[in-house]
């Protein structure tokens, strides 16, 4: 049964000569789970927004859209409300209530719904959730995904037949997005609920979905299986960059036959179509031992006196001009980590030297001028004013020295930036103290692939200029590909460190697609680079 | 099997208010004695030997307050002894411990109702009144840590930045001042994602009910019941003049009538029935636990 149908939108936002979306035409089956994709600023927030009436941008639109055979606005209010559901990029801001049961409850109470049914239908959703553990739980407690969880249920409770989702899993740890992307898929199986959702990190989505659909410059440019979407599009390298490392690596060789998706179909890929008669890349010689740049040696910090301790006897050493990546999971305290080296938190035994001074020696905060910066996670805390402008000339940055553009952006005010945008900015703050060291907490986070290829692309510039840059992520991906050595934090203190040759191919699950796709085939190869490079060498086979 | 906390919220508060409503309404010495040592009882009962910065604080209050009123009034006729020519009087030294009893027999009793009432509870409470006010309260509750987070990052972002060149007070209060602007715009921000996520699950499309968290067992209500039976006799003690008490010019007590024996019975009854309650719990816990 058809549940979606749009034929022939465009829309106008009141002040724009140009069409945000132009001509868009789709139809979602009932179940179907569709994925739909594009840079930012394609036009994907737009379209969602669209359809979901409470929450339609103002301007001129033409072009039908049909909700079960309705046209979307002869919906009563109910329908709307509770039969299209939408879940927002923000976990944090969406919740309203300060309760998490209160919050399950909230659009039940708003519908009028009778309070035995409520906690019926609670009932029933933190079940199956398995919320029942936290339900009376404060929501400011909640981790990332939790909060994101949380939302979903509260609009499942609803019982939706169409479920929107703009960019959900973009503030959470790669596990936590995993983990709810396999509960979109669970709850489109289970209770054949439709779901499109925009995403652009699409490793863990892409094969999954029913549907893939790609938006560029405000129109629909493909729509169908991912594998097909895939094989099309494979040489746009713009779109290309989000999809799964065997999709990449699939695309980079030109393969032929269905296209691979998962680390299981790209190794059955490489192993069926490639050789491996070469099985290692020569090795790059290690860098001659250089000055030390950030030194901890058995520091321990806990935030209570009757705690544990979150760093608990860290060493180790990071050279001048290098890049080095902590890795670790959530609530590892690697944040904790950076924070100790910036100064915010005192740790209560240990050292910590930076430049071979100890910290407490930078006497009056000389520690952040011409010697360390960080760079937060949210990168809104850095902004203090209206327009980028004065966000710039409050620090004396000088537009001339950064190593990208800014100009375009002068004017704006920095909330209304993209996440990628915002980041460059924040960076551009920070760099104007000209710091010889840079502390980076998830850089990475919020930004799509091609902001994500363009950021390490910045950061080996920066690295070019005589930079040291420590990073704390979970980006396995993205400290594989930047990184000069990498560590992994677990308990309080590094366990294990290396190159990311080595690093990533000791690791057995902690580690890149890549890695895991060719382990045993192939030696040390962690990006689709090296395995791209290490399939051309070897040469196709012949069939 | 419920303790006094885990009874309906409603008949807990009309309790409490009937309890510290008559403390302080009311100056009969025998009924204020009655709910300081109820009070203390009652957080004892439930804390144990903790919070000892709490009863530091009241009982150097209560010193307080009992030393002020004699040094300031000086009614009364029996004069003890005179300081800096004021003659310092039994009545008035009496009327201060009196006061002291009663303020801090209320303070104990808010204290408690504080531990007791959590957010939830209050929210259940307005709830019953208008769910829209309990809406509003319920999003308050949840913007004030979110706030105060957000800021304390903004912070410590500032910091690490290097921004504020030295440790000094103006500088400091020009980053506040900073800060805190930023944080109207990033509310304001916020406040149109959660809008827009209030309006997307039907806000303001009719009449909204609200869940019910707590339901009236027959142990509410045969609480509420003894409340206001317990609470009415006191009242009509105290009404009627049965239970009056003059400290000045000199100390009066009206004999006790069968009313205001009653009256001072049912009261004490009244701030005992937690007490009752938790024991009784406790004895057929025991009682139940022995057959298993």
């Amino acid at each position: 049964m058809e549940i979606l149908a749009v034929r022939d939108m465009t829309f106008t936002y009141p002040t724009c000569k140009e069409p945000a979306i132009r001509d868009i035409s789709l139809t979602l089956g009932r179940g179907e789970m569709a994925v739909l994709c594009g840079a930012t600023g394609s036009g994907k927030s737009t379209l969602l927004r669209l359809l979901k009436r409470e929450l339609a941008p103002m301007g001129d639109m033409s072009g039908s859209v049909a909700f079960c055979g309705k046209a979307l606005g002869e919906l009563s209010d109910r329908e709307s409300a509770s039969d299209i559901g939408f879940v927002m990029q923000n976990p944090e801001q969406q919740i309203v209530t300060d309760k998490v049961w209160h919050e399950l409850a909230f659009g039940l109470e708003n519908l009028g719904t009778p309070p035995a049914q409520i906690s019926r239908r609670i009932a029933e959703m933190a079940s199956y959730f398995g919320i029942g553990d936290w339900i009376n739980r404060d929501t400011a407690v909640l981790s990332g995904g939790q909060k994101q969880l949380l939302n979903l249920a509260s609009v499942l409770v609803m019982q939706p037949k169409l479920l929107i989702l703009d960019e959900p899993t973009a503030q959470l740890d790669p596990i936590a997005a995993s983990d709810f992307i396999a509960t979109l898929r669970r709850i489109s199986n289970d209770l054949s609920i439709t779901i499109l959702m925009a995403e652009h990190r699409l490793e863990d989505v892409v094969p999954l979905c029913d549907r893939l659909l790609v938006m560029d410059g405000g129109s629909l440019i493909a729509d169908g299986s991912p594998s097909q979407v895939i094989a099309a599009l494979g040489k746009r390298g713009d779109i290309m960059c989000g999809m799964p490392a065997a999709s990449r690596l699939y695309a980079k060789l030109s393969g032929s036959g269905p296209c691979p998706l998962t680390v299981r179909e790209g190794r059955n890929f490489i192993e069926s179509s490639y050789g491996n008669t070469t099985r290692g890349l020569p090795q790059a010689s290690p860098a001659a031992e250089s000055e030390t740049a950030l030194e901890y040696s058995e520091v321990c910090f806990r935030y209570d006196r009757n705690g544990r301790d979150v760093l608990d006897g860290l060493s180790l050493k990071v050279s001048r001009g290098e890049i080095y990546c902590i890795l670790g999971g959530n609530g590892s305290g690697k944040t904790t980590s950076l924070s100790a080296a910036a100064g915010l938190i005192k740790p209560y035994s240990g050292k910590i030297k930076v430049f071979g001074k100890k910290l407490r020696d930078y006497k009056n905060r000389s520690l952040y001028r011409d010697c360390l910066a960080m760079l937060p996670q949210d990168v809104q805390t850095v902004f203090l004013r209206s327009t980028v402008r004065e966000e710039l000339a409050e620090c004396n940055a000088e537009l001339k020295e950064l190593p990208y553009d800014l100009s375009p952006l002068l004017e704006k005010h920095p909330y209304d930036l993209s996440g990628g945008q915002q980041q460059l900015v924040a960076l551009a703050k920070v760099l104007a103290a000209h710091p010889r060291l840079l502390l980076l907490d998830e850089p990475t986070k919020g930004l799509d692939g091609a902001a994500k290829e363009s950021f390490t692309e910045l950061l080996k510039r920066l690295k070019a200029d005589g930079l040291t840059v420590v990073i704390v992520t979970h980006d396995v991906e993205f400290a594989a590909l930047c990184a000069d050595r990498c560590a992994m934090f677990f308990g309080g203190r590094i366990v294990s460190e290396g190159a990311p040759r080595e690093f990533f191919s000791e690791n057995s699950f902690y580690t890149t697609a890549v890695s895991r796709m060719t382990r045993g085939y192939y030696e040390g190869a962690v990006t689709v680079e090296d395995a791209a490079a290490l399939c051309r060498m070897n040469g196709r086979k012949e069939s | 099997m419920r303790s006094f906390s885990e009874y309906n919220p409603i008949a807990v508060a009309v309790w409490f208010f009937s309890v510290t409503g008559v403390a302080m309404f009311c100056s009969y010495p025998i009924l204020m004695a009655i709910s300081l040592s109820g009070a203390v009882l009652f957080f004892l009962i439930r804390n144990g030997f903790t919070h000892g910065k709490t009863h530091l604080f009241f009982w150097l209050l209560f010193a307080v307050l009992a030393l002020a009123n004699p040094l300031v009034s000086h009614n009364g006729k029996t004069v003890l002894f005179v300081m800096n020519h004021n003659p310092v009087t039994l009545e008035a030294a009496l009327y201060g411990v009196n006061s002291a009893v009663m303020i801090i027999g209320v303070l104990y009793w808010f204290r408690s109702f504080t531990q007791i009432m959590t957010s939830e509870k209050l929210l259940y409470i307005t709830g019953a009144l208008s769910p829209k006010l309990s809406l509003v309260l319920s999003m308050a509750l949840r913007s004030v840590p979110l706030f105060s987070r957000q800021s304390a990052k903004i912070s410590a972002a500032q910091t690490a930045m290097g921004l504020y060149k030295d440790d000094n007070i103006v500088d400091d209060i020009r980053g506040k001042s900073r800060i805190f602007s930023i944080m109207v715009t990033w509310a304001l921000e916020n406040g149109i994602i959660t809008a827009d996520s209030m309006e997307a699950r039907g806000y303001g499309i009719g009449r909204r009910t609200q869940l019910r968290r707590f339901g009236f067992r027959t142990g509410d209500i045969l609480l509420l019941t003894a409340t206001l039976a317990l609470l009415g006799v006191t009242a009509a003690a105290i009404g009627t003049g049965a239970l009056s008490f003059e400290f000045y010019p000199s100390m009066k007590i009206k004999e006790l009538t069968f009313l205001g024996i009653s009256g001072i019975i049912s009261y004490a009854a009244l701030v005992l029935l937690p007490v009752i309650i938790e024991t009784e719990a406790e004895l057929r816990w025991k009682y139940l636990r022995s057959g298993i």
